[in-house]
């Protein structure tokens, strides 16, 4: 590869430019998140504070329960991970390994779950929650998230376990393995990263959920997740621009950590059959 | 076929199987998706508001469908949905694809650049809409401080109050958040063409516009039908970006099908319309992912 001096200078400056434009909403986040209360309406505004404050992020953790939204965040992800997951491993094996009658049709309803309205679904369970009380109670959260989990978690599973070769498993059945526990000691062990990266994403869309815990909890403040608690601190009148971007860097923190790990893991995933 | 595959097993048996671990997924799915579908097209048939659920079935009527089909809004959140798909996946496309070919050229850091570059990706939509809320706030937000500053306009704007300008905020947080996808499965693209063929294109004399109308764009072919459906079905079936953002408004000119389905349930109380309207949207998905279902090469057992 060989580049003019001059070409290496426009493509670093185009590059460096283009990273600018895209990263600095998220730099201006941060930025006001460190800002004193009195510098948020005022110009000009300030592009680097001269005298940083965390003052923001006591004020979420004291005076909002913050802890608590980030608390509900947690427990829904794990409960409706943890549902689906189990489910999901399960179906995308059988999927996977065994051609019976019927099974091709319920992959396929799988596959097609994925893309359905969440604005749709959440009429019926919104009247189904109702009579079973759920409303405001965190469970219903949980349900709700795994009609978005496990249609996903059961495609991503079943490509994980494609790449397993069946070989294995008909070995450990010779040496007296039931199939069951073929699945449990051999293919499972062998798709520990599909399976912490089916995980961990069937927690970020869990976390980053919003249309059904508004819903469904709004009245409940104590239920709230975080998501639907930092979206309230946008005032009708007043904001505190500095709180709710606090808030929403440390919603979303865990989120672009765990895209980092997962970034290669979904690609494979969308891609996958595709790039032949 | 010689290895004894599930010889233990006799046919009868493997079914049996395999229906077993099929079986906990279609109870959960049944209870959380597949019942409460029908229940929303049943509701769809009913004239009913939220203060009679969990009462007697009310009579069956076509009465929603009417008056979803003569009402003007339905048709309006037609045209606003088709725009904004359109739109942003048009954008999303050109600027991911831009992205993509940038990153995966040789340069010193192009890993951090390529982390930089997905990064809004990764921005759960309600804190995308969030930071450009403040940017776009009328009255302190950054972005009327810089066209005020640079003269482009003479007065604070409006952005989420104003027709048109809500509309363009919606397709810039959408853009912002929808490209980074496009690229990382375009360089995921670009990265599986064989580097022998742009080898062999440059001793044949052929400059980068043609390495890239003739090798890149063709290899990049299957991929990009797949994430352009899923851009456009994103868009299509989106909430938190629009409802916190406008709601809809002003005079609905951002209101998609999928925030009024929400409007008319969870704001107007009118169950049955809305569940038409979600019915509609649910038809159009369903269409739109059985082509891409159909587009994807691989066959799907």
């Amino acid at each position: 590869m060989t580049r003019g001096r001059w070409e290496t200078v426009i493509l670093y400056a185009v590059v460096i430019a283009v990273v600018i434009v895209l990263v600095f909403p998220l730099y201006w986040m941060f930025n006001t998140s460190l800002a004193p209360a009195t510098q948020l309406r005022r110009f000009p505004p300030v592009f680097v504070q001269p005298e940083p404050t965390l003052a923001a992020y006591e004020a979420i953790f004291t005076e909002r329960p913050i802890g608590v939204w980030l608390r509900n965040s947690a427990v829904v992800a794990l409960a409706s991970t943890a549902l689906s997951m189990f489910v999901s491993v399960l179906a995308g094996y059988s999927i996977s390994r065994i051609r019976a009658r019927g099974s091709q049709a319920i992959g396929l309803f799988f596959l097609m779950s994925r893309m359905l309205p969440s604005t749709l679904i959440i009429i019926p369970l919104f009247v189904s929650f109702r009579q079973f009380q759920l409303i405001g109670d965190l469970r219903s959260l949980v349900l709700a998230h795994a009609t978005f989990i496990t249609p996903f978690a059961v495609w991503m599973l079943k490509g994980y376990f494609d790449t397993i070769p069946m070989e294995l498993e008909d070995a450990a059945m010779i040496d007296g393995c039931t199939p069951l526990s073929a699945l449990l000691r051999v293919v499972l062990p062998l798709s520990a990263p599909g399976l912490a990266a089916t995980t961990l994403y069937g927690f970020v869309l869990s976390w980053n959920d919003f249309v059904f815990a508004r819903t469904f909890l709004v009245a409940n403040q104590k239920a709230w997740t975080v998501n639907v608690g930092v979206a309230s601190l946008k005032g009708e009148y007043l904001t505190e621009w500095n709180e709710i971007m606090a808030g929403s860097l440390i919603a979303m923190l865990p989120i672009v950590l765990a895209y980092l790990f997962l970034e290669r893991y979904l690609v494979s995933g969308l891609t996958a059959g595709s790039s032949k | 076929m010689s290895a004894p595959r599930w010889s233990l097993w006799n046919p009868g048996n493997r079914q049996l199987f395999a229906y077993l671990l099929l079986l906990p997924a279609v109870l959960l799915t049944t209870a959380i998706i597949v019942y409460p579908i029908l229940s929303a097209i049943d509701l769809s048939f009913q004239k009913i508001k939220i203060a009679k659920l969990g009462r007697a079935r009310a009579p069956m009527t076509l009465a929603n469908y009417e008056e979803l089909f003569s009402s003007p809004e339905f048709y309006q959140a037609i045209w606003v949905t088709i725009s904004l798909v359109a739109t942003v996946t048009a954008l999303s496309y050109v600027i991911g694809l831009a992205t993509a070919i940038l990153v995966n050229q040789r340069f010193r850091g192009r890993k951090l650049a390529r982390i930089l570059v997905a990064v809004p990706w990764a921005a759960p939509s309600v804190m995308a809409a969030i930071i450009w809320w403040w940017l776009f706030d009328s009255s302190f937000g950054l972005i009327n401080w810089a066209l005020v500053r640079t003269g482009l306009s003479s007065e604070m704007i409006p952005w989420l109050s104003t027709p048109g300008a809500a509309f363009f905020v919606i397709v810039v947080v959408m853009v912002w958040k929808g490209y980074p996808f496009i690229s990382v499965i375009m360089l995921a693209g670009l990265q599986s063409i064989p580097l022998e063929l742009y080898d062999a294109a440059k001793v044949d004399g052929a400059n980068a516009w043609q390495r890239f109308r003739f090798i890149s764009l063709p290899g990049l072919r299957s991929v990009r039908g797949i994430a352009l459906i899923l851009v456009m079905l994103w868009v299509f079936r989106d909430f938190p970006i629009i409802y916190i953002l406008t709601g809809g408004g002003p005079q609905r000119t951002t209101q998609t099908l999928a925030i009024m389905t929400y409007q008319e349930a969870f704001k107007f109380h009118d169950f049955g319309f809305a569940a038409a309207i979600g019915v509609v949207t649910l038809v159009i998905s369903v269409i739109a992912s059985w082509i891409m279902v159909r587009r994807s090469d691989e066959p799907l057992m």
